[in-house]
């Protein structure tokens, strides 16, 4: 959060920093706009409340760290997006207020100083969009903060369980290791010799798989 | 000498061979299932890539900010990825050691059989060779069944709470990522919204027409997109939930209900995946 008060260069940068939703520059000429219903300059005081509860504390995360329950408090996640979307709503107001006094032209042309106007508003609205993916972006890295301790447990688990297929791998081998070296026993005391390749090459074979089905105490079971 | 030899197999195969088969099927796939499910991934890159898709609709002054959004994204899109694949890396040995294919040892329980009628002239008879081999063969699979259904107990067991934090994780970057694709689509087609309303003039037309062109085009992308965000939550929320339901069913896997509620996570999990790969 506070990173995000710090990395963002306000919209007019010279100091409000934090706070940036709560001020769009266009807000005064907006006001002062001939001929509206209702002006923007008015969504803007509608919709500050919705933000205020939020900003001061933002502001003050920024600039002081001294109170750590605050810190921690602003370290909340739920917090952090509960913010973006109170900005969002605020460029969700603005932008439908743009949409109201374009329509208000009826198809009428509208005037180009009203046009450059109407811009400077949707600029505006796209600036407060980007806060509030910075602070999206914030939300998101602290859902990652503590994870790398379960992560570290869940592969150590899994390496775990990965020795045990390779240990249950063996039980299968030296079972065809014993099957070899009976028929090989058994062959030689029989003196059927035509037998005792085969043998040697089962031997081997099985003995090859428990070499490859390392580390450790590959015999046992 | 034989007959020693038989009659150690035989004790310590019997040793071990006190408890019935467990059916582990449902497991492997559900674990299975899991690590295939999909859609995180995809709404991961989809997020590191959110500056680029809206760099053409941006001011100079909110490109600023996007640009320094964008680097942090890209500083943790690792971490976020890397979340992912533990888990489908666990669900994967998961599904490997509940699996049945490695545990046949027909084979090698033959090559048994093969090795002790070489030795039957010394007296045993080939009936006693076969009754060997075939009591061989049910014992090693009960031993090997029995160490792999300990085995998927302990990994399931030991491994729940940190399963389910990371899905939580998971779940929650998901709704982090459906908020910011919310916010995108807004920029992008809120700037049209506003842009063609005022191009009333004639000699706006044709950059109207392209331009509705266009917002139309946009606007199908991100209906489509909206619904994968919404099923890449489900398919997560169903591992998080079959994954408690089978720690806290170990004991009864052979059941016939805990069979049909695994083997229900399962089908809602090949729903969701193709949903997700049919889009």
């Amino acid at each position: 959060m506070a990173t995000s008060s710090h990395s963002n260069p306000g919209p007019a940068s010279d100091g409000a920093n934090t706070t940036p939703p709560s001020t769009p520059p266009r807000e005064q000429a907006a006001s002062s706009l001939p001929n509206q219903p209702s002006t923007p300059g008015a969504i803007v005081t509608t919709v500050t409340p919705g933000l205020s509860p939020a900003a001061p504390q933002a502001d003050a995360t920024g600039l002081d760290m001294a109170g750590t329950d605050r810190a921690h408090a602003l370290s909340s996640m739920q917090y952090v997006v509960d913010l973006a979307d109170s900005v969002v709503c605020i460029a969700d107001d603005l932008h439908e207020r743009i949409l109201q006094e374009i329509a208000g032209y009826n198809g009428r042309t509208m005037p180009d100083p009203q046009k450059a106007l109407m811009r400077a508003l949707t600029d505006d609205e796209r600036l407060l969009r980007q806060y509030a993916h910075a602070l999206y972006a914030d939300a998101a890295t602290f859902v990652i903060h503590d994870l790398k301790e379960p992560q570290h447990r869940l592969m150590v688990l899994t390496a775990e369980a990965a020795e045990k297929i390779r240990r249950i791998g063996v039980i299968g081998e030296v079972t065809g290791l014993v099957g070899g070296i009976l028929l090989l026993v058994g062959s030689i005391a029989r003196g059927q010799f035509s037998q005792v390749g085969a043998a040697l090459e089962k031997i081997q074979l099985h003995n090859a798989a428990l070499k490859t089905l390392k580390p450790g105490s590959t015999a046992k079971t | 000498m034989t007959r020693r030899v038989l009659v150690l197999v035989g004790v310590l195969v019997a040793g071990c061979a006190s408890t019935g088969q467990v059916s582990l099927g449902e497991v492997r796939e559900f674990a299975n299932a899991s690590a295939r499910l999909g859609g995180y991934a995809e709404l991961s890159r989809r997020y590191r890539d959110t500056y680029e898709r809206e760099l053409p609709y941006l001011s100079p002054q909110a490109e600023r900010v996007a640009r320094d959004t964008n680097v942090r994204r890209r500083a943790v899109f690792d971490d976020f990825v890397a979340i992912q694949k533990t888990l489908v890396l666990y669900m994967q040995t998961l599904s490997s050691l509940a699996g049945d294919g490695r545990y046949d040892l027909s084979e090698r329980i033959d090559d048994l059989g093969g090795g002790l009628k070489a030795m039957t002239d010394s007296g045993l008879q080939q009936r006693h060779v076969a009754a060997y081999t075939g009591m061989t063969r049910l014992l090693t699979r009960a031993i090997t069944s029995r160490y792999q259904s300990r085995s998927v107990d302990t990994m399931v067991r030991d491994g729940n709470a940190d399963v389910q934090t990371l899905i939580d994780a998971m779940i929650v970057l998901t709704r982090i990522y459906e908020k910011a694709n919310e916010n995108e689509r807004k920029t992008v087609l809120g700037l049209f919204n506003a842009e063609i309303p005022m191009a009333n003039r004639n000699a706006d037309r044709m950059l109207v027409t392209l331009a509705k062109v266009h917002l139309q085009n946009k606007t199908a992308e991100y209906k489509l997109i909206d619904r994968r965000y919404k099923l890449a939550q489900q398919g997560l929320t169903k591992v998080a939930l079959g994954h408690q339901k089978m720690r806290e069913n170990m004991d009864k896997l052979s059941s016939e209900e805990t069979r049909h509620m695994l083997a229900g996570y399962v089908h809602d999990l090949n729903l969701i995946r193709d949903a997700l790969s049919g889009e």
